[in-house]
């Protein structure tokens, strides 16, 4: 090794720690205040509860995590499935995903649309699409609340129309919280769709056309499987948020419609059960970890699709 | 597939007639009525931007003409959507589907005409022969090289079995070698297959190597149709003779017409016999054109057609181009074949005289 | 039958669900802003065009309160997102790959990647601890959260800066004698302005907008204008809150178009 290539891997490690340094500040406050409070979290699921909240200080038991799914039943102490968690539990899976489908039905044709516009046109259009997107969560639900009330704007609307004699209950119920959703989470499939389909090159539909190919095969057969990446990323986008609701289904489900996230609020509020709490949380980031692996494999294999 | 190909029945004809297209303010073709007929390898050639593609375009069914009619074997399909017409396309840039094996690129047409498995199987293993691809029917096409690429695309065309085929400067993306082979290709495809090719380029030696007829244009009409032949040596006008090869420009007088070939004056006073295109009976100030290699130059003699002084030899390896300042100011050059020495036998500065026989020269309609 | 054109971009019913979809989007956002300017107290009623609801809310001291607050969280999450975040991106751009740049970068953007309210209950427990250990329960934590989720969202238009940004003007500087800081304050930072910029006021509505961690992470009494809407919501809600939620869209709205035209002077 002579003296200039030892000067420039000096240089390098010297670099290499510069960036290090700079790059603390950042680290060290998302350590603090993101990463590190999930591993106390994991540390919790294996503690005892407290008696008014909070924990038994370095008391362990794995009963934070068998209540997740189990419960003992009162009488005979034997363990049965625990009903209402693991029907809460689904239910927010269902919706999410009917929530993705919903997205994808009405989110598709509307990206597209955007997508096939002339340039100028096009910015405007993406333009409308990004308002609601950075519109504040609360308000969108708000909002979507003041419309599906008993006397929101759909029911008044439809009484005025004389469809209906009495409102129709959708607030608090399950489909209150699939429409929320879809709302609020619609702007999320839209852009990535969006971003899709606006590099597609539409030469290919041209030969679809040329080769004796209807609109709605030229749709399934080039666009949609070159379309694929942006469906994926669409539907993860929206299926995550959705699985990890609080806010809409606090809002629109009412207390009986609770879903995944506002059972995890439960423990730490009237459940009292901080353990069980964590280790509900600690579920519902494996399940987004399962629905990011299925999603990407599918996008991977994705590569080269079939007639 | 045992069937004969050379079949009268395959090649469709088309007929344009009096088509007009504007793009906004932007008129592309102006009142263009060409006939092209069942299994002849026809090409539209031009520069760019002189409507080559746009008619093309029009034949495919992705424009519609502002004015005038598409006609197929007779019947209007001017309304018909590409869809719906037995006409397939080569892509300039090959639109192959990359999601998509070779195999299922060609087969593509049939599946969308609901063609059974096994008919398809059979199409396009034969197509995968037909364009010495055999073998490779699964790779995915993103895999292949461009002159690969580009006989999936033909044979993607072909599978469906059209009536015309259009080719949409296909070659324009190959090297030289490549596209040399590749012009024979498309040339044997066409005997065998008898489909009608529509081919569309800019470049004229390929216009002159592959076609049965050529329909040279210019800024949205056709300025002339005719036989590689005739486009070479009986141009109708200024803008052939100049696009096509290399042409020398002679003015000249009439002095009289009989028959069909007319008798002009040069500047230098000699008097040479000329053809003139079949619509035009032509009279006072004309301009002639002459082929360098139809010309040949040698000392000056008192019968000599042109005199003029040699300005500038190029030497090309098969050819010698002389050019020569001409008496009266004009640049005109001779192209000879080079014998083996090399040497064409004049030197900067000689005076020579040119003389052609009395076949090549031709009047122009200007 | 006479075409001027065969669209080979339009699939049929596709402007049709658009235009629904663009209706669906906006009604209950238009709604919401028209009937803050109701008059009438229900919200199923229209009485008449009035500011008052706006007048109400910018007179309750609840909300002022929790505006106030909402606007000191944020201001000092955002800087201190931002700064945190152009250190971070200077140092993982335009570099060759070292240990431990993929784990950095994956932390760099963690908050995007787990559910809000995992985060939110995690931070809970945490937080309660301390606060019992230093009996200290101020703002701090609050900043602290949002700086965290803030971050990514500084650092991606940063980062996007700095990787098209060409290289030769800061070697330029560097021949010219500049010494490394010297070369960053007079090239880098201003021709990182505009990044910056964009990153500061993505992570103040970030930080404006977030209910679930601040909702979990507050003590009490200290409602943020989205923790006090949330809380307002589970009564009956007089058109005050529309008018809230009103000024809260404009911001948004405003926000957006300067970002937008932000992006639009890059080009």
């Amino acid at each position: 090794m002579n003296g200039a290539e030892q000067v420039a891997i000096e240089a390098r490690k010297q670099d290499i720690r510069s960036r290090w340094l700079l790059s603390a500040p950042a680290l060290i406050i998302i350590f603090v205040a993101a990463i590190g409070p999930l591993f106390v979290m994991l540390l919790y699921s294996f503690l005892v509860k407290g008696d008014y909240g909070d924990v038994k200080p370095w008391e362990f038991s794995l009963d934070g995590w068998t209540s997740v799914f189990f419960q003992r039943d009162i009488f005979d102490d034997t363990l049965g499935l625990a009903d209402a968690h693991v029907s809460i539990i689904w239910r927010s899976i269902q919706l999410s995903f009917f929530t993705t489908i919903l997205t994808l039905i009405l989110g598709f044709p509307t990206a597209y649309f955007i997508a096939t516009r002339p340039p100028h046109t096009r910015e405007i259009w993406v333009f409308l699409v990004t308002i609601p997107f950075w519109t504040n969560l609360l308000i969108r639900t708000f909002a979507m609340q003041q419309v599906i009330r008993n006397e929101g704007l759909l029911n008044n609307a439809l009484i005025w129309l004389g469809i209906i004699k009495s409102p129709l209950q959708i607030i608090y119920t399950d489909t209150a919280n699939l429409l929320g959703m879809t709302y609020v989470y619609l702007p999320l499939m839209v852009l990535p769709l969006y971003a899709s389909i606006e590099k597609l090159d539409f030469r290919l539909v041209e030969a679809g056309y040329d080769l004796y190919a209807t609109r709605f095969q030229v749709l399934r057969k080039i666009v949609i499987p070159l379309v694929k990446p942006g469906i994926i990323a669409g539907s993860i986008l929206v299926f995550i948020p959705s699985l990890g609701a609080y806010v809409i289904p606090r809002v629109l489900g009412g207390g009986k419609n609770m879903m995944l996230g506002n059972l995890i609020e439960m423990q730490f509020g009237a459940g009292r059960n901080w353990p069980l709490g964590a280790a509900m949380s600690i579920t519902l980031m494996i399940l987004v970890m399962v629905a990011l692996i299925v999603y990407v494999r599918n996008a991977s294999r994705g590569g080269s699709g079939h007639v | 597939m045992t069937e004969s190909r050379t079949t009268a029945a395959h090649g469709g004809a088309i007929g344009l007639h009096g088509i007009k297209k504007w793009f906004g303010n932007f008129q592309a073709v102006d009142n263009v009525t060409l006939d092209i007929r069942p299994n002849e390898f026809f090409t539209l050639l031009g520069p760019s931007g002189c409507g080559k593609t746009t008619l093309l375009r029009m034949i495919a069914g992705f424009e519609m003409p502002t004015e005038g009619q598409v006609l197929l074997d007779g019947a209007d399909i001017s309304g018909l959507l590409p869809n719906q017409r037995p006409v397939n396309t080569v892509f300039q840039n090959y639109a192959l589907f990359p999601h998509l094996t070779v195999a299922e690129n060609i087969g593509f047409g049939l599946k969308m005409l609901g063609r059974s498995k096994a008919e398809i199987t059979s199409v396009v293993n034969d197509m995968l022969k037909l364009v010495h691809l055999d073998g490779r029917g699964h790779n995915p096409v993103t895999q292949l090289s461009g002159g690969q690429q580009q006989r999936v695309a033909l044979a993607r065309a072909l599978a469906p079995r059209p009536k015309v085929l259009l080719l949409d400067e296909p070659l324009s993306a190959l090297d030289l070698k490549l596209r040399k082979s590749m012009q024979i290709e498309l040339k044997r495809l066409q005997l065998e297959t008898g489909i009608t090719f529509v081919f569309v380029t800019h470049d004229q030696e390929e216009a002159l190597t592959m076609s049965d007829r050529i329909a040279v244009m210019s800024a949205g009409t056709v300025r002339q149709v005719g036989s590689p032949w005739d486009i070479y040596d009986r141009p109708a006008e200024r803008f052939v003779a100049d696009f096509i090869g290399e042409t020398n420009f002679l003015s000249a007088d009439v002095v009289s017409v009989a028959d069909n070939r007319a008798r002009v004056r040069l500047s230098s006073g000699a008097e040479i016999s000329a053809s003139f295109p079949a619509d035009v009976t032509p009279s006072g100030s004309v301009t002639v054109v002459v082929r360098p290699e139809h010309a040949r130059a040698g000392a000056p003699t008192d019968t000599s057609a042109l005199r003029g002084v040699v300005h500038d030899i190029v030497y090309l390896g098969t050819d010698t181009h002389v050019h020569v300042h001409l008496d009266d100011g004009t640049a005109f050059m001779v192209r000879q074949q080079n014998a083996r020495s090399g040497h064409c036998g004049f030197s900067k500065g000689d005076t020579v005289g040119i003389d052609f026989s009395d076949d090549v020269a031709q009047i122009l309609r200007d | 039958m006479f075409r001027s054109r065969f669209d080979i971009k339009s699939q049929p019913g596709f402007g049709f669900i658009t235009l629904f979809t663009f209706f669906a989007l906006y009604l209950p956002i238009g709604a919401l802003v028209v009937y803050s300017f109701n008059d009438a107290e229900s919200l199923s009623q229209w009485g008449g065009f009035s500011g008052r609801w706006f007048v109400a809310a910018w007179q309750n001291s609840a909300v002022q309160d929790a505006a106030i607050r909402s606007l000191i969280i944020a201001l000092w999450a955002a800087s201190l997102a931002t700064i945190a975040a152009l250190m971070a991106a200077l140092a993982t751009t335009r570099t060759a790959p070292y240990r431990g740049q993929t784990l950095k970068y994956a932390m760099i953007n963690q908050p995007l990647m787990v559910p809000e309210i995992v985060t939110a209950v995690a931070l809970l427990i945490v937080f309660s601890r301390i606060k019992v250990w230093t009996g200290y329960s101020g703002l701090g934590y609050l900043v602290l959260a949002h700086t965290a989720f803030c971050i990514p969202f500084a650092y991606l238009p940063i980062r996007a800066r700095l990787e098209s940004m060409d290289l030769t003007l800061e070697r330029a500087a560097a021949d010219l004698y500049a010494s490394r800081w010297q070369t960053f304050r007079h090239v880098t930072l201003p021709l990182l302005r505009p990044a910056v910029i964009a990153g500061f006021m993505l992570a103040f509505v970030i930080s404006l907008d977030d209910v679930v961690i601040t909702e979990f992470v507050k003590s009490g009494g200290q409602d943020t204008l989205p923790t006090y809407m949330l809380g307002q919501l589970r009564r009956e809600t007089t058109p005050e809150i529309n008018a809230i939620a009103t000024v809260f869209l404009a911001l948004s709205t405003v926000l957006v178009v300067i970002f937008f035209f932000i992006n639009r002077k890059k080009q």
